[in-house]
């Protein structure tokens, strides 16, 4: 016999009352949820394979286990059909992994969402979107799973808006904020691979990260001349004192310009690292440095990021228009790191 | 009727013994615990001072977390509780 689920049960009329139920409780982040009965919670953990008591993570920073069936209920509310569930489980094991410190982007006043990318086959079965409109709005796996990762954040971890979610700004990805890599169409090795697992298994990669910045050249057919605009966007962006990440989104035209002047991306991350180089008296003058300008400081140099390395280079993004995007990972290296983790079904 | 289920943890019930409030500082330790944003060091000695000169305190000594977006780690808790008879922990936000 399957193991009970132990979670407190609401007796309510019907599904549009059982809706209205989890505004009032506060379960929601503002959008209607899917009301989570015993049989749709029992299908998310047959999905996964999972005992409703299995621990998916604990939280140290808040001394909170977080159990595969509050994952599964919030997958429900969230609208995840029950295939989803294994992204959701791995997401929710990254944000729980030491190394991501759930402590500052839980709750800092910078506001982080959860970026989360997909690689492997899975990302393909389960139509997440890694093409046009890659942000938005229309496909029910990109904003669903990163919905019940959020949902989770709430209503398990107590990351509540203006509670202990004190964001200033927060921004819209801190809704649903996922993304998966154009293997189909890339040339280049994909995310997870360089991040240590093979191209036949699936994995999430959790960055807390500032919101999207798009860039512009429709001029370049040359792999460093697209790459300057992105650089030169980059150099100031975010909070430039200290991100331990940035993620670099290349979409179809720029992806195939670079990648037909041979450039890999660890030659991407080197040239990107390299021009986006401060001057100590550029970021004092403009307020991000401490302290007055002293001699040295014209030709005193800070990177963006702690190394090359630091820099994760994704293919994804529409066919048609000479756009991309970075974004600015949240905190500092100290404060937060990129974790990947692999899909397991 | 149908039935839903809690999405929420229900929190977990512990007993923690706190240490008695004091009811005066005069002669009383102070552990200042610093996070690193810019002026809270300087925020906190200002604090020390004060509770030095107008309550009297014995002594305070600053403590430096890793960074601001974590917690205290681990010695500088030890050190606290082996040193301080009370702590004020500064937000530089």
């Amino acid at each position: 016999m399957a193991a009970t689920l132990t979670s407190k049960r609401f007796s309510v009329k019907d599904e549009a009352d059982a809706i209205e139920m989890a505004f009032d409780k506060g379960w929601s982040d503002g959008l209607p949820v899917v009301p989570p009965t015993e049989a749709r919670v029992r299908a998310m953990l047959e999905a996964a394979r999972l005992e409703p008591g299995h621990q998916v993570g604990f939280v140290t920073h808040r001394a909170v286990s977080i159990t595969a069936e509050k994952v599964a209920i919030n997958a429900v509310m969230a609208g995840c059909r029950p295939e989803y569930m294994p992204v959701v489980v791995a997401a929710v094991e990254g944000i729980a992994d030491s190394r991501w410190s759930y402590h500052g982007p839980g709750t800092s006043t910078g506001g982080a969402g959860v970026l989360m990318i997909v690689n492997g086959p899975i990302a393909r079965e389960l139509d997440i979107n890694a093409g046009d409109n890659l942000f938005g709005p229309g496909w029910r796996s990109n904003l669903t799973i990163g919905r019940a990762v959020r949902l989770v954040m709430r209503n398990v971890c107590g990351s509540l808006p203006g509670l202990l979610d004190r964001g200033t700004l927060g921004h819209p990805g801190k809704l649903s904020y996922v993304i998966a890599e154009n293997e189909a169409e890339s040339s280049w090795t994909p995310l997870h691979v360089e991040r240590g697992f093979r191209a036949d298994q699936s994995a999430v990669t959790v960055v807390a990260a500032n919101g999207p910045h798009q860039f512009y050249n429709q001029l370049s057919n040359t792999a460093e001349g697209v790459l300057t605009t992105v650089a030169d966007d980059m150099r100031i962006s975010g909070s430039v004192m200290g991100q331990p990440t940035y993620v670099i989104v290349l979409a179809g035209e720029h992806m195939k310009t670079i990648a037909a002047d041979g450039w890999d991306k660890k030659r991407i991350r080197q040239f990107l690292f390299e021009k986006t180089h401060n001057s100590h008296a550029h970021l004092k003058r403009t307020g991000r440095m401490s302290n007055a300008i002293v001699d040295g400081d014209e030709q005193r140099m800070r990177p963006l990021v702690g190394s090359p390395d630091d820099i994760l280079v994704v293919a994804a993004g529409g066919r048609a228009g000479a756009f991309s995007c970075y974004i600015p990972g949240w905190g500092s290296a100290k404060s937060s790191q990129a974790v990947t983790k692999e899909i397991k079904r | 009727m149908m039935e839903i289920l809690d999405p929420t943890t229900e929190a977990a019930t512990q007993t923690i013994a706190y240490v008695p409030r004091p009811t005066a500082l005069q002669g009383k330790r102070v552990a200042l615990i610093e996070n690193t944003k810019f002026n809270s060091d300087r925020l906190l000695e200002k604090i020390g001072d004060i509770l030095k000169a107008e309550y009297g305190v014995a002594e305070w000594r600053m403590y430096h977390k890793h960074n601001a977006s974590v917690p205290a780690h681990a010695e500088i808790i030890e050190e606290v509780k082996k040193s301080a008879d009370v702590m004020v922990a500064g937000i530089g936000d």
